[in-house]
């Protein structure tokens, strides 16, 4: 028995063909993408800066959209992160492990949005440090740790930071938030001197400035004229995301 | 060991980040440490009752101190130090510690667990902001209290003539004077001029300028140094010990490890505190106070740092003769049911795990002067009711003293409680009737809950 074919349905035939060839193509690419995604949000489940960038460099060469990248692969894992930070399920030293994985993938990922024209926008850039004259560095770094997390451009300034020193930061990295940290009732002083000489260089309106520490109130917030306080390193997160009218530029 | 010595290694260790030291050697040390020595937390427990797991959790935190060192945070140099090296400062740690003169004179001493000898009382306004114009009779008021064996932290004088006061300035060598002379004058006032005054003026180094043998403060009144949380000294520290050493002072050595920081939950930062017990020791610590901090809760009271202050005093009230104090610092504030309920709290796990107490004091004061001599009375009170029980009852009152706060650890929810000018009459300087009243309800309901008071 012979099977008769005619023009039309061998044209018929090869454009099913192609749909299914472009179908599988496409599924394939689904696939790669979908594990390129999961490399990403395993490499921050695992704390893990050199996965983190690796998968971040297979995203890159991919040729996927990296915009996308940024949010399948690293946002959920790193908001677990801060969320489980919060019930205590996890502590500082893997906020921190995870904020810096993400840290060294994103920068990977930025390189080569900048570099074909685009821009990640990070919700906003913070400069951080604790005031001159103090010396304590785990509070001001729980609150860097979570900004980062939550999506925020941090440079920490580290411990007994100059108020010019500050202010020549944020002027470089072109901060939108300067936060300051103090633990002691006397270095809360310096907190004022930070604002004081925004203002003296005409700077005060460039930059929302944020103060916290143990010593640190609503009321000295109010009486240095600072933009915010915050008791916490989730409020400081909190306070920035609602607050982003008065620090985006 | 000698104190040069210490120093010297400050100067000639290897040289390191701080992220490092804590992240690589603190935190990843801490971590294999809970495996290895198996120190856990069930997650409910309140008072710990396993002697094994604190004789576990002293080893752990030996081992802790030998693989990590103490980092001196200015030169960025590790002290390091062999086991022969912790284990010399350890058989030479004072058991007693003689402070204070004349007839006021008296001793602070290793306590064991379930000891049945009453607790050493270091009380007052525990370095809560202190205005200039009631500074004497607020230490007045504390020092009157007999219970009170040495005055605590006469308060922090962060304004003079209403002017703030920078840490460095000269008007901070000033207030440092005030500050030695009024705190002299207060207990001379109470009729206890010889009681010692444990100080720690917190302004960098003219803090020692509160020293003065007719005046001020004297060598039998000891000095509070405080390491940086995770075993970091810096140089304000070392400076002001090498001062107080060769003066002659006895050295009261505070430490606040994180519970939720560098060393995890309450049994990973359980083990970077006995770690630091010890390196106050070998930094020439005599009286060591653990004053553990909550990442969260930011006091001391929840149930992470009872099980913490628990494991870690028995720890060292097991292993060593180390003079140790605990800090008690709560979510309410004086004037409140609260605080008393916070206070007594800590208090009863803190002694009969072998420790001597420290406080109370709100956690986050609120403007000048809020504390409370008459609750420092209730707080000695129940301390020294303490001694002698078995873990077991206090662990029964501790829990139904910590159903009735729990709910109401944040700290700006917790009751605002009221200034020391509010609660006391100045001019007889006697609680106010209300606040008496206060006194005597709370007492009988800790009486009620079986503390024998």
């Amino acid at each position: 028995m012979s099977v008769e074919t005619s023009d039309e349905d061998l044209t018929l035939h090869e454009s099913e063909d192609a749909t299914r060839k472009e179908e599988v193509r496409l599924r394939e690419g689904e696939r790669e993408k979908e594990a390129i995604f999961a490399a990403m949000r395993e490499a921050i489940e695992n704390y893990d800066s050199d996965a983190a960038a690796g998968a971040a460099k297979q995203a890159v060469d991919s040729g996927i959209d990296l915009l996308e990248a940024v949010e399948k692969g690293f946002a959920g894992p790193i908001r677990q992160l801060g969320e489980a930070f919060d019930r205590m399920e996890i502590f500082l030293p893997q906020l921190m492990l995870g904020s810096d994985a993400m840290k060294a993938g994103m920068d990977v990922l930025e390189e080569a949005i900048n570099a074909g024209g685009g821009r990640i926008q990070s919700k906003g850039t913070v400069v951080i440090g604790t005031v001159e004259g103090d010396i304590h560095d785990i509070g001001k770094t729980v609150v860097a740790a979570l900004l980062q997390a939550n999506g925020y451009a941090v440079h920490d300034l580290g411990v007994e930071v100059p108020a010019s020193r500050f202010i020549e930061a944020a002027e470089s990295r072109k901060a939108d938030i300067i936060a300051m940290s103090a633990l002691l009732s006397t270095t809360m002083l310096y907190q004022r001197d930070v604002i004081e000489l925004l203002g003296n260089k005409a700077l005060r309106d460039r930059y929302y400035t944020l103060v916290g520490g143990a010593p640190v109130t609503q009321a000295w917030a109010d009486e240095i004229g600072a933009g915010g306080y915050a008791r916490g390193a989730y409020e400081a997160v909190q306070l920035l995301d609602g607050k982003k009218e008065s620090w985006s530029k | 060991m000698n104190f040069k010595e210490i120093a010297k290694r400050g100067e000639t260790g290897p040289l390191t980040e701080a992220k490092d030291f804590l992240m690589k050697r603190v935190s990843a040390n801490v971590l294999e440490l809970e495996k290895k020595y198996q120190v856990t937390w069930d997650g409910k427990t309140l008072i710990n009752l396993d002697d094994e797991m604190s004789d576990r959790c002293w080893q752990a935190g030996r081992e802790l101190l030998l693989s990590s060192g103490i980092f001196s945070m200015n030169s960025k140099r590790i002290i390091e130090l062999s086991a022969e090296e912790i284990d010399e400062a350890l058989r030479f740690a004072p058991a007693e510690l003689p402070m204070g003169q004349g007839k006021d004179a008296v001793r602070a001493y290793h306590r064991q667990v379930e000891d049945a000898r009453g607790p050493f009382i270091f009380s007052g306004p525990f370095n809560a902001d202190t205005s200039e114009e009631h500074f004497v009779r607020l230490n007045e008021a504390f020092a009157q209290e007999r219970l009170i064996d040495s005055l605590l932290f006469p308060g922090y004088l962060k304004m003079l003539d209403g002017q703030m006061i920078r840490p460095t300035s000269a008007l901070a060598s000033r207030a440092a004077m005030l500050y030695g002379q009024w705190s002299r004058e207060a207990v001379r006032r109470a009729g206890r001029p010889g009681m010692p005054i444990t100080a720690h003026a917190v302004m960098a180094l003219n803090e020692i300028a509160c020293t003065n043998e007719q005046w001020g403060l004297r060598s039998t009144d000891p000095r509070a140094m405080v390491l940086i949380s995770e075993l970091q000294v810096d140089d304000v520290t070392m400076t002001r010990l090498a001062y107080y050493l060769a003066y002659g002072c006895p050295i009261y050595m505070a430490f606040t490890p994180l519970v939720g920081g560098y060393g995890g939950g309450p049994a990973g930062t359980a083990i970077v505190a006995v770690a630091s017990f010890i390196a106050a020791v070998l930094l020439g610590g005599e009286v060591v106070h653990v004053g553990p901090q909550h990442i969260k809760f930011k006091q001391q009271t929840n149930h992470h740092s009872l099980f913490l202050a628990s494991l870690v005093n028995q720890a060292v009230a097991r292993n060593s003769s180390i003079i140790a104090t605990t800090s008690h610092t709560t979510s309410g504030r004086p004037g409140s049911e609260q605080y008393a309920r916070e206070f007594s709290a800590l208090a009863l796990t803190a002694v009969t795990s072998g420790s001597n107490v420290t406080g109370p004091r709100p956690a986050e004061p609120l403007g000048f002067n809020n504390v409370s001599p008459l609750m420092a009375r209730l707080f000695a009170e129940v301390a020294h009711a303490a001694a002698g029980m078995k873990r077991e009852q206090a662990a029964e009152i501790v829990s139904r003293l910590y159903q009735t706060y729990k709910d109401k650890l944040d700290l700006e929810q917790a009751p605002k409680g009221q200034a020391f000018e509010e609660l006391y009459d100045l001019q007889t300087l006697r609680p106010t009737s209300e606040h008496q009243a206060l006194y005597d309800r709370l007492k009988e309901e800790l009486i009620g809950m079986g503390v024998p008071l």
